[in-house]
């Protein structure tokens, strides 16, 4: 090596990482990653214990990671190497046809499902109501066809029909109230999610369950409230290349009343909020995002009053729900732990569902709400 | 701290090498000692007492063995090494191999020894290997003892190589600690190692780990005969240059700090025999146990029964070496015997042969040797093994596998095509200013990509927490 082109390299090296690391320590420090829809790690906090349980260093590492001077440049070129290197998936994300991103789902661990569906036999029995139980298939599931040819996720249906199989509850029909329809757009492309159409499909196959009518979907008209959605899918796959999601609505806010606990104080709420649609964030357009408790009324439907234990789909389901029901009463056991059975007795509630997205009911770690 | 994270090359690394070539030449091997020890604290906090202890007690050993033999004091001498290798076996035992050796004992009934849950030193193995041939080398005077116990601390800790070797032996490097010269040429040179280095391991070894993982995590009913295959082959892989990329960062780094280290690796897979294999991966381990092991059980000027017996205990060594598993012994075993049938049948034919009769035999049981030191559980290695050979009740092929082998056909080529000299030696052929246009553009493409994937770095395994 000439001595010339031996500086040149050094110098390459050397700007290259000191550069990197003087522009990483120049930058300020952000509170929030939008394109990956995370908050970053914050700067560790020195302390003898941390130091001592190994705590400071791997934060001071997540840190410097999420501070990194380029970050969404580099997330972005990563997934693009994976693309170019012939991969079908990154971090967990499959590349599907249509421009579709669609999460792998793990198989579930069958003694933490047993546990749960014990969790939710108890609650049949606690309650003399009826307990309806939904698990709503994952995009990857209805959307096998625009999966890779062969790509790993597990068999929902086998293990809906299994579940199904076994509970006290009565079920809904979710697989094939969305199977029937899945030749149109009922998940978001860049997000794990429903949208509004397959919510309303969705809607209907519990009201078919319960015997209640269905509702007519040329009875609405499709509002299209953003064009600019990139959700979950979008953030975690480092993928970059896709044109964004629209959301739609086709249930007008008004005529209800919101109440939201989104702490211990309620306050006023809305089906729709707004504001969350100059956020990342825009699937909490829904009723505002994630609450432990939130109330819909409706004084114009004389229809039963439902307890809904639930996770994030139902929140572009419930404007649907208030079409049949007087009363919906959403409940999040990831924030809330009251009792269940208390609930019920304490707002004369007439029915219960119980409605998870499949990969969320088979990861959730606090279904053990159900049997309080 | 490892070295594929942002915060090693980003911080640790960019601060260091400011620090250490402001510093004037006299200071930097206390430069280097504090940062190697901040490196090893960083990871295993109050383990690096370790650090301290073994270089004060071999430090001591050291001078103790060069006095005694100075006064013609054979005897004290031979004590000292003694001494010090007790204490090094000691330390690597009792990190090691207690509760092994502990939990064995209890499914077998025995529960005399309680299992007290140690968390393993990363690079105890590699470590005490290398204090434990410093006092060798200085008995057989093939190093002085070193005066200086901050150059002599400097030796055991170097970070470059502390966690993932090359085991350096300490005549080998104990001149080059005390002096060594810096160049441009040297850094530039090192940073071109360093650059193969992170590319094997971030974007070969990493990529295809991940299809190893999926393949193990597999129930055996869930596996096929391709898929079995595909999952060993990608482990073959992994581990090749996971490991090797280790050794090249670790000669990078050193030459870039003005150190010359040994080369670890020599293209095994290009081997046409195991006895090949052998002198092509690990060679400083292997070289190690040659020469503190082997050679003094009395190597092969010995009768027949007891040559083979040498044998034998090195090779159960080497393999309960790598982990402090049974299935490590079991592998090591294994080689024992491939290496008993290449050195009393095979070797003679083996050259006869075509050179691709060759290849395909070490190939098949490498990958084999590396199915039984990937899955540590042998209820789990059995079943592997029984779906390898068609014997698992599996069909052989399934739509998942078509999936995954289209997926990482591409990085496997690539895998094949670098585990092979022909990238040197087109990277040879070429015209002064070509090689310059080349190694500028790889250099710049590696940096970006190789950052690409520090900083989303989801899957960053280090396979040697065993060792």
């Amino acid at each position: 090596m000439s001595k010339k082109f031996s500086i040149f390299l050094t110098a390459l090296f050397c700007a290259f990482i000191g550069g990197m690391s003087v522009a990483s320590l120049l930058l300020p420090d952000k509170d929030f990653l939008p394109l990956e829809n995370r908050y970053p790690q914050k700067p560790p906090k020195l302390t003898v214990e941390a130091l001592n349980s190994g705590k400071f260093m791997e934060e001071a590492e997540d840190y410097v990671s999420d501070h990194i001077a380029g970050r969404d440049f580099w997330v972005a070129a990563k997934a693009w190497s994976e693309r170019l290197s012939g991969k079908q998936e990154n971090n967990g994300v499959y590349f599907g046809e249509q421009d579709t991103l669609i999460s792998r789902v793990k198989d579930p661990d069958p003694a933490k499902l047993e546990e749960d569906m014990g969790h939710l036999d108890a609650l049949v029995g606690n309650v003399d109501i009826p307990v309806y139980f939904g698990l709503i298939p994952s995009s990857a599931e209805i959307w096998r066809g625009r999966l890779p040819a062969g790509a790993p996720t597990a068999d929902e249906k086998k293990i809906i029909d299994q579940l199904y199989f076994s509970t006290g509850a009565e079920t809904i029909d979710l697989y094939g109230a969305l199977c029937a329809h899945s030749a149109g757009d009922i998940y978001y492309r860049t997000d794990h999610h429903w949208t509004s159409l397959g919510a309303f499909y969705g809607a209907n196959a519990i009201f078919e369950a319960m015997g209640l009518e269905p509702l007519k979907l040329e009875d609405y008209e499709k509002t299209i409230v953003t064009d600019q959605f990139y959700g979950t899918t979008f953030s975690t796959s480092g993928v970059r290349w896709l044109p964004p999601d629209r959301i739609d609505t086709y249930i007008p806010g008004g005529g209800v009343k919101v109440t939201s606990w989104f702490g211990a104080e309620p306050s006023e709420g809305s089906l729709y909020v707004d504001s969350w649609l100059a956020e990342k964030d825009k699937y909490s357009y829904f009723l505002g995002g994630r609450q432990p408790l939130c109330v819909i009324e409706n004084e114009n439907v004389d229809g039963p009053k439902v307890l809904l234990i639930r996770d994030s789909y139902s929140d572009s389901l419930a404007p649907f729900l208030t079409e049949r029901f007087s009363e919906v009463h959403l409940f999040d056991p990831r924030n809330n732990l009251n009792s269940v059975k208390n609930y019920v007795a304490e707002h004369n509630i007439d029915q219960v569902i119980v409605l998870y997205s499949f990969a969320n009911f088979t990861t959730d770690q606090n279904l053990f709400v159900l049997g309080r | 701290m490892v070295f594929s994270t942002p915060i090693f090359m980003f911080y640790f690394l960019a601060l260091t090498l400011l620090v250490y070539y402001v510093t004037p030449r006299r200071g930097r091997n206390l430069v280097l000692l504090i940062s190697s020890l901040f490196f090893y604290w960083w990871g295993e906090r109050v383990y690096v007492a370790i650090m301290f202890l073994s270089t004060a007690i071999d430090y001591t050993h050291g001078l103790l063995v060069e006095r005694c033999k100075a006064k013609g004091n054979d005897r004290g001498a031979k004590l000292a090494v003694a001494s010090s290798i007790v204490f090094n076996l000691a330390l690597l035992c009792f990190f090691k191999y207690w509760d092994f050796i502990a939990g064995s004992l209890q499914s077998i009934g025995l529960t005399f020894i309680p299992v007290l849950g140690i968390h393993l030193p990363i690079g105890i193995s590699f470590y005490t290997f290398q204090t434990m041939s410093y006092t060798i080398d200085v008995y057989r005077g093939d190093a002085r003892a070193q005066r200086s116990i901050l150059n002599f601390g400097t030796f055991v800790t170097l970070f470059p190589q502390l966690i993932a070797g090359p085991i350096i032996k300490y005549k080998d490097l104990g001149d080059q600690i005390n002096e060594r010269t810096c160049s441009t040429e040297k850094f530039a040179s090192g940073v071109q190692i360093l650059m193969v280095g992170l590319a094997k391991k971030l974007l070969i070894a990493n990529n295809v780990g991940m299809l190893w993982d999926t393949y193990k995590a597999m129930a055996p009913g869930e596996l096929t005969v391709a898929g079995a295959w595909l999952g060993v082959l990608a482990f073959t892989f992994q581990i090749y240059f996971d490991f090797s990329g280790y050794s090249d960062m670790a000669v990078g780094l050193g030459r870039m700090l003005g150190f010359e280290f040994l080369p670890n690796f020599n293209y095994p897979y290009i081997s046409r025999s195991i006895t090949e294999f052998w002198r092509r991966w690990h060679i400083s381990l292997s070289t190690w146990f040659r020469e503190y092991l082997y050679i003094p059980l009395g190597g092969n000027r010995c009768s027949k029964p007891r040559w083979m017996l040498n044998l034998l205990i090195v090779w159960a060594a080497t393999g309960i070496w790598h982990g402090a598993s049974w299935n490590f012994l079991l592998w090591g075993l294994y080689f024992f015997a491939l290496l008993m049938v290449e050195k009393f049948f095979l070797l003679k034919p083996l050259e006869r042969a075509p050179a691709l009769a060759g290849h395909v035999y070490t190939m098949f049981f490498v990958m084999v040797s590396w199915a039984i030191f990937g899955l540590e559980n042998f209820g789990q290695l059995a079943a592997y093994l029984k779906v390898m050979f068609g014997l698992g009740g599996v069909p052989l092929a399934d739509l998942s596998f078509f999936y995954h082998l289209i997926s990482y056909l591409p990085i496997l080529c690539v895998a094949a095509a670098a585990s092979t000299p022909l990238g040197r030696a087109a990277y040879r052929s070429m015209g002064k200013k070509t090689q310059y246009a080349a190694c500028a553009l790889l250099v710049a493409a590696g940096l970006v990509i190789c950052t690409a994937y520090l900083v989303d770095g989801t899957y960053n395994p280090f396979l040697y927490s065993n060792f």
